[in-house]
């Protein structure tokens, strides 16, 4: 294993693995605020250089976070599909590329050795990967799910209506719901962030939202994004619930600080199978970000990417429905600028898909971040071209429990126009049925929130 | 274009005896290529399709607006928002971005009597890519503590930047002076009043161990949402010093005039921080439960109520 | 000289791409299709109505408000006014466009008044609409595509020119607007077969024409 490259007769020597996947990576301030990116240009692409080298193998023997130290990582090792693994294990990091990239290798092919790999090989051949590079790449990964309805059918982009309320007023939620459901918005999930994270409050949400799905026919799954371990008593109080939430991190302490471990969500994840209401066999949603290993002080001194995929790496293990980047959330210390969050959306994407889970993203920027709204349009037109299987959707793509900018439900229209993407098949046909939609264009009651009845 | 009446008036003159022909009519003379250049776009912007149903979704957003200040019931122009629904947006974000971006004049700190205080943070743009920099301080402004500022009292205020200046030069005074008065009243005793720029929350924790001070309280200006960047957030920690986590804390937001006003806010920080002396700590460990009438909002877990949406594009026509 | 067109004058005609609901309202727009209207005077209100009509056969507009002032022409209440305001409105101004693109060829070059007398004293409107728009048609109680005659004159001059119009062909009176009106014309709406209407729009410009050379000759 060869860590050392030339460039323009400059020797660059790296220590070890994780200092090459950290030095490769695309410029981000949260690898900076974490001390471990590349210190220029030209390092950076000697840590590309030398990346593009290394095996699968090598990249398997070298996880970020020790076997000794890291469930995860253990979790992924033994977990790992030898046969699949054989396949590619002696492919350089810049063959994998070329290989996913080549015209002749199809979804099927990268599906069928997804199960070999670990994240940091995702992640490796992420960091060689121009932005569209990513799209072409992540395109090609098809991740098929069900749960009431379809997600990630080729030709097809959903969205996640999240109808957020700083009080959890039931009616506030209920108003921006039918508004969303009326723009074609919440094929995905009807979701909501919780103002109070108690049982009785997540099981008031559910019955509310299950309510308004069952009168008008909604061909759609809810969710309340609380804690695990909130979800799982209000699922004893009796509650429906679609789909279980839960944040992840890539790292064990990471997943300490958000309070969960392999066995809670394993444990969570057989409970959500007997006592959850989709019809299945996809019951969990996820949602990840760069940066929140580092915010927790659970980084490892390994890069916001890696530790990213390493997140999808846990996914996996519960065929979720839905897996979701919120690419723009944490701050500009983490993502400065515009031009960060578009290649995190668009790396997150891409890796999530190869490593196998129906990668979604929440494209959007907190007020101090240092990206315009024109920007954030342009990333949602590029994660839809990308094959993205679910983008966010809001009033005005304005949270106004969370305080930052996201996708809007009149945003999710547009990109399927701009793209001739559809929702999914079940909502699709509901959509036509209400007079919401005529085939792709506006149909007559497009945008009459009164054509859902509350 | 040919005209029946004319061909029939022609004969019928000849008839009556008039023997010369008809006058031809002049050349046609189409508007369109004047009214073209004058036009909009084609397919003018209309909200919603029907008149019944644009009054339906009126009076849906006005339902609406009792339970909630999303901006619901807006209609659209083909999938996209109408213009003005745009220039509300965009005055809205530009609020938000005029309030991040906003940085303490030099010697604003001096004109209201504080003590300026500064992080090791050297500029704005590091202010937001640095937070570890953002929680301590730098040596001039140590120095400046250790030999000017009151020692062993009860409660240190300090008033801060933190993510919008605009909010700090807002109502910052007028809670500090609130906050100051009303622990004063109860018989505390209240440290030097001190600002500190590019300031962390966490920075309260430094200032308090230097001063010694039994509690410590930040207000500063919250991260700005769409159409506002005048909120205040205050957090108060007991024993302040060095490592305290935000377990150790307890905090109040949505200080501003259409929140909690600062009148209102300094009272409610004066109960918890004599509830923090009276038990001794703060954070989760601090019972609150004595005092939730007292308390209001800052009881409770500090999310921000919702906030009236201002119309903020007027054109004058 | 007699029967010699009198060229009607259009005095102004303008688009409002999107009016306002309001104005909309008060022209009895109908607001589910209605955005744009097209607005014209004309000195001439009974050669308007009939290029109304016909902007109808050329474009989706509908005629919204069509209505003579009083008076006529020579006592209008500005130099733009006229006597007539016709209102069309479409779904957008393209539509509109189309509409006033064809209610100005009618103006130019089909409906008219004619001098029925050799000092111009006398205006006679004998016009024959072979086919109608569905303005006139639903104000006439006739089908579109049926024929009218749309017949107008002074009072004295209208009357013996209506009864030798009915006499004169199969055709039977849709509408008569006896005097006084608006402009102290009198009009009828006569429907038949259009070589009937023909002759009955002949019958009456000739009688009016007569009427003009012996007004007193009983």
């Amino acid at each position: 294993m060869q860590l050392a490259a030339t460039i323009r007769h400059t020797t660059y020597c790296f220590s070890s693995v994780k200092e090459v996947l950290a030095k490769a990576n695309a410029p981000k301030s949260g690898d900076n605020l974490a001390q471990v990116a590349a210190q220029d240009a030209v390092e950076r692409v000697a840590a590309r250089a030398v990346l593009s080298q290394l095996t699968m193998q090598d990249l398997r023997e070298n996880p970020v976070v020790p076997y000794e130290q890291d469930e995860l990582t253990r979790m992924v090792e033994d977990s790992l599909d030898e046969q699949a693994f054989s396949a590619v294990k002696h492919l350089s990091v810049g063959q994998l590329r070329e290989w996913l990239l080549d015209a002749t290798t199809s979804g099927e092919m990268i599906r069928a050795v997804s199960p070999g790999l670990t994240p940091e090989m995702a992640a490796a051949v992420c960091k060689l990967m121009s932005n569209m590079d990513l799209m072409t790449a992540g395109r090609k990964c098809e991740v098929v799910v069900r749960a009431n309805s379809t997600l990630g059918l080729p030709g097809r982009m959903s969205s996640r209506l999240q109808p957020n309320h700083p009080s959890d007023n039931v009616e506030g939620i209920i108003v921006s719901t039918r508004e969303g459901l009326s723009y074609g918005c919440g094929d995905a999930v009807i979701g909501v962030n919780p103002a109070t994270d108690t049982a009785e409050s997540t099981a008031e949400i559910l019955c509310v939202l299950d309510a308004l799905m069952k009168k008008n026919g909604v061909p759609t799954q809810h969710c309340v994004l609380s804690h695990l371990l909130v979800q799982m008593r209000a699922l004893d109080l009796g509650c429906p619930m679609d789909l279980m939430f839960q944040s992840l991190a890539g790292t064990q302490t990471g997943n300490t600080a958000f309070g969960i471990s392999v066995a809670l969500v394993d444990e969570a994840w057989a409970k959500m199978k007997e006592q959850g209401t989709t019809r299945g066999p996809n019951v969990m949603y996820f949602e990840t970000g760069q940066g929140s290993e580092l915010s927790s002080a659970a980084h490892h001194d390994a890069d916001q990417v890696t530790l990213e995929a390493r997140c999808y790496g846990f996914a996996r293990r519960y065929e979720p429905f839905l897996v979701n980047t919120v690419v723009g959330f944490i701050g500009p210390e983490y993502l400065e600028s515009g031009r960060e969050i578009t290649r995190a959306g668009l790396e997150d994407h891409f890796m999530g898909k190869l490593l196998g889970v129906p990668m979604g993203c929440d494209a959007c920027f907190t007020y101090h971040a240092d990206m315009s709204q024109d920007e954030l349009e342009s990333l949602k037109v590029l994660l839809g071209a990308a094959g993205c299987a679910f983008l966010m959707s809001m009033p005005v793509g304005d949270d106004i429990m969370l305080n930052y900018q996201s996708s809007s439900f009149h945003d999710i229209p547009s990109v399927r126009r701009l793209l001739a993407s559809r929702p999914t098949p079940e909502f699709d046909a509901w959509l036509v049925e209400k007079g919401i939609m005529d085939g792709d264009a506006p149909g007559p009651r497009f945008g009459d929130p009164t054509v859902i009845v509350s | 274009m040919s005209s029946r009446t004319r061909q029939l008036i022609e004969v019928l003159r000849i008839k009556l005896g008039e023997a010369r022909p008809l006058a031809q009519p002049a050349p046609a003379r189409p508007v369109q290529a004047k009214a073209r250049a004058s036009s909009g776009p084609k397919g003018v912007p209309r909200v919603v399709t029907s008149h019944q149903r644009r009054e339906a979704v009126e009076r849906f957003a006005q339902e609406a607006s009792k339970h909630t200040t999303a901006l619901v019931g807006i209609g659209s122009v083909g999938t996209r928002y109408a213009t003005d629904t745009v220039l509300q947006f965009q005055a809205e974000l530009a609020v938000a971005h005029e309030a991040v971006g906003a940085v303490l004049p030099k010697g604003w700190a001096e004109s209201k009597g504080l003590l300026p205080l500064k992080s090791r943070v050297s500029d704005h743009r590091q202010f937001l890519l640095r937070p570890d920099l953002g929680r301590r301080l730098d040596e001039s402004s140590v120095a400046l503590i250790n030999e000017e500022v009151a020692k062993d009292v009860d409660v240190q205020p300090i008033l801060a930047d933190g993510l919008s200046a605009v909010a700090c030069m807002g109502a910052g005074m007028e809670l500090l002076e609130a906050f100051t008065r009303e622990c004063q009243g109860r018989g505390l005793s209240v440290g030097t009043p001190l600002c500190a720029q590019f300031a962390r929350v966490w920075l309260e924790d430094e200032i308090g161990e230097l001063t010694r001070a039994k509690v410590a309280v930040i207000l500063l200006g919250e991260r700005p949402g769409l159409g506002t960047g005048d909120g205040l957030s205050a957090y108060l920690v007991y024993e302040p010093k060095v490592g305290k986590t935000d377990g150790d804390r307890n905090m109040m937001s949505n200080i501003h005039a259409r929140g909690t006003p600062p009148e209102q806010a300094g009272k409610r920080l004066a109960v918890l921080v004599g509830a923090m002396l009276e038990q001794r700590r703060s954070g989760v460990d601090l019972d609150l439960s004595a005092l939730s009438a007292e308390l209001g909002e800052a009881a409770g877990l500090g999310y921000r109520a919702p906030q009236e949406r201002e119309q903020l594009v007027e054109v004058s026509r | 000289m007699i029967l010699e067109p009198i060229l009607p004058r259009v005095l102004s005609v303008r688009r409002i791409p999107a009016a306002h609901a309001a104005l909309l309202e008060s022209y009895g727009a109908d607001l589910s299709r209605h955005t744009s209207l097209g607005l014209v005077t004309c000195d001439q209100d009974d050669a308007t109505y009939v290029a109304l009509d016909e902007a109808t056969k050329h474009s989706p507009v509908d005629v919204i408000y069509a209505r003579s002032f009083y008076a006529g022409s020579d006592h209008a209440s500005g130099r733009l006014s006229g006597e007539i305001l016709g209102v069309i409105a479409g779904s957008d101004p393209e539509e509109v466009d189309e509409g006033l693109n064809a209610l100005l060829r009618c103006l130019e070059h089909d409906a008219c008044f004619y001098s029925a007398d050799e000092k111009g004293e006398i205006a006679v409107f004998p016009h024959v609409i072979s086919s109608l728009g569905h303005y006139l048609s639903k104000e006439a109680g006739l089908e579109v595509g049926d024929s009218m005659a749309y017949l107008v004159a002074p009072p004295m001059e209208f009357s013996i020119g209506v009864d030798a119009a009915l006499k004169a062909a199969e055709v039977e009176a849709k509408k008569i607007f006896p005097p006084p009106t608006e402009t102290n014309y009198a009009a009828a709406y006569l429907a038949g077969e259009q070589c009937a209407c023909e002759a009955a729009a002949e019958a009456f410009a000739e009688a009016v024409v007569e009427v003009g050379r012996r007004p007193l000759t009983r």
